[in-house]
């Protein structure tokens, strides 16, 4: 048999199914959150492959999670996070997960039970959101900044908070005339710097592991190890750590 | 239906019908003095043949208040004003505000200027040392300029006699309340909405009605049968009156076992006992109050309530309900999140103000403490 876990994000829905040993059989993503079809999108692309009547148990999670109606039980996403997470890197003791619209850090103790955790306020500053603020003004995707973030020489310093003001900010160095990579290094190091501030507030152990969709920004990977000045751990599946914690609480259940 | 069931009932209306109750009051030909936050000496008001009825603001969209404050001040107060603007407290007779934090004393200036009302605002102004010898006088000083606006103003009589059995009521109130919280602790039946009704509606009601409401209710809570099979949880903060917050903490199957909220029980710690006269037995009740951010503490003991609270009272965790831009308990929650961590006591912050609709990221933060403490 195998086991769902679909996590219904602000921006994305990403859907991971795992068989008894724990292993990826399939995942998916699409980049429609909550609000939309995306969940139930998701789910029926996964059934292309996984038939329904193999799937014992489905777990949904993420700020949607109470609105899919087809998941057996619901789990809220920083556990999942963190069961995600520790399932990949045993080692990790702090997971720095960032999202489209937030921003959480959480504790793990040795066997990977979450003891502390802190959410960001409700702010898109630090967030996925703010970069697509910015990557928006500059004209690119957001999957080019982190080639731009290493050109940089001489990143700029963005002194606000908020994505609105950060935005003018921006908007002024580049009239200004400062090179682009320089301003996007330092929309990357606000990001980290930001985040860095809240992890603080739960005490950061070793290992750290980013997950969740900014993770695959190369450029914040590096700001927030340059930050924290320690190695930061990181999958190429950051974005499906929440369905897969989501996937393994299912198989857990039924255990 | 039980007589519970019926009590729970009444409390309910009162908790959310404000209006109809200082209606009820106003029909009956008393006269209503409004009391803002934290404290006021409502025994004095009482005494002096007033009702006094609890300002805390409530749940609404804030518009007209923000000509006269920043974005960035107390929801509560800014509530207040709202709703003085627009006519809700119409029918008080006057409007008892403390001086217990900064934003509290700019809410006397601005209701003077904004509120179109004619309610008359009396200041309470508190010393920030209230236990020497000086610090006392200042209070009874205070408590005399709120007793000569009653007497000047509205015509009010004071006499330390009915002052004593004022004090009386109020501290028959005191225990009843104290009682309430610790019988709640053994009944998770009685959820978190309905445990915040019975302790709202005490705002908006004379403390003797009150107390034969609660006393009532006490006795039907021991022929209820014990039951603690819900997560247990001490809530701390200035308010916990939304419903829909309320509701988070019901639908995650948690049970509120104690509180230190400013709204709740922060209200009942202090009786009015020792004093030559009945005045000075107040003087000297808020000279003994402590263990609350409004109310100077070079200990900060507030932390160590809270800890000892939460064993007593054998409690999961302890839920902190922060009031968006209020710095006094901003400045406690440092030493509170330190005492709590250094006993071992799981616990978590979520921000909560009276303009919130969404509750959204609290729902994510409670159901995640929830998971935690498994």
């Amino acid at each position: 048999m195998y086991y769902l876990g679909i996590d219904v994000g602000s921006t994305t829905s990403k859907a991971v199914v795992i068989n008894e040993k724990k292993e990826i059989m399939a995942k998916e993503i699409l980049i429609a959150g909550i609000g939309t079809d995306g969940a139930e999108r998701v789910y029926q692309k996964i059934l292309e492959q996984i038939p329904a009547e193999q799937i014992a148990k489905i777990t949904a999670t993420g700020y949607g999670r109470k609105l899919f109606a087809k998941a057996d039980t619901e789990i809220s996403e920083l556990s999942c996070h963190a069961k995600g997470v520790f399932h990949t890197f045993p080692e990790t003791r702090t997971i720095i997960d960032i999202g489209g619209q937030d921003a959480k850090v959480l504790l793990l103790n040795d066997k990977g039970r979450m003891v502390n955790f802190v959410m960001n306020d409700k702010c898109a500053a630090g967030t996925g959101r703010f970069l697509d603020v910015m990557a928006n003004i500059l004209h690119l995707q957001i999957g080019d900044l982190q080639e731009e973030y290493f050109k940089s020489t001489m990143p700029i310093t963005i002194s606000n908070t908020c994505t609105v003001f950060a935005e003018s900010e921006v908007i002024s160095q580049l009239a200004n005339g400062k090179d682009k990579a320089d301003v996007i290094a330092g929309i990357c190091i606000s990001v980290a710097n930001r985040v860095a501030s809240l992890a603080k507030r739960v005490g950061i152990k070793e290992k750290v592991c980013m997950s969740g969709g900014v993770a695959r920004n190369q450029g914040v990977r590096d700001a927030m190890a340059k930050k924290l000045e320690m190695d930061i751990l990181f999958s190429p599946d950051a974005q499906y750590m929440g369905a897969l914690g989501a996937a393994i609480y299912s198989l857990e259940e039924m255990e | 239906m039980s007589r519970l069931r019926e009590l729970l009932n009444q409390f309910e209306e009162v908790a959310n019908s404000p209006r109809k109750q200082l209606d009820k009051y106003l029909a009956e030909g008393k006269k209503v003095v409004g009391t803002v936050p934290v404290y006021t000496p409502e025994e004095l008001i009482h005494s002096m043949g007033f009702v006094p009825f609890g300002v805390w603001g409530a749940d609404v969209e804030i518009k007209d208040a923000k000509a006269y404050y920043p974005s960035f001040i107390c929801s509560i107060l800014q509530s207040i004003l709202e709703l003085g603007i627009h006519g809700a407290y119409r029918g008080l007779q006057a409007i008892v505000i403390p001086s217990l934090c900064d934003s509290l004393k700019s809410l006397g200036q601005n209701w003077k200027y904004a509120v179109k009302d004619d309610i008359l605002f009396i200041p309470m102004t508190y010393p920030q040392n209230r236990e020497n010898e000086v610090g006392r006088a200042f209070t009874k000083a205070s408590y005399e300029r709120v007793k000569a606006d009653l007497e000047n103003h509205l015509q009010g009589h004071f006499c330390d006699q009915q002052l004593q059995k004022s004090l009386d009521i109020y501290n028959e109130h005191n225990r009843l309340m104290r009682q309430l919280s610790l019988k709640l602790s053994e009944h998770d039946q009685i959820t978190a909405y309905e445990r915040r009704n019975i302790f709202k509606s005490a705002h908006f009601m004379l403390k003797e009605e009150h107390n034969e409401l609660v006393a009532e209710f006490l006795k039907e809570l021991d022929n209820l049968e014990k039951s603690t099979k819900k997560t247990r949880v001490i809530t701390t903060g200035i308010l916990a009156d939304s419903p829909n917050l309320l509701a988070i903490f019901d639908d995650n199957n948690m049970t509120i076992v104690g509180d230190d909220i400013a709204h709740e029980s922060r209200q009942y710690r202090t009786d009015a006992v020792n004093g030559e006269t009945a005045l000075d037995k107040l003087v000297d009740k808020f000279a003994n109050m402590g263990c609350c951010s409004v109310l100077f503490d070079k200990d900060r003991k507030r932390a160590d309530l809270i800890r000892d609270m939460a064993k007593e009272r054998k409690a999961d965790g302890v839920v902190v309900l922060m009031t968006k831009f209020c710095d006094p308990e901003e400045f406690d929650y440092v030493c509170i999140k330190n005492t709590l961590d250094e006993a071992g006591i799981a616990n978590v912050i979520t921000e909560i103000d009276r303009q919130m609709v969404n509750y959204e990221q609290t729902k994510t933060t409670l159901e995640t403490f929830k998971e935690m403490l498994r």
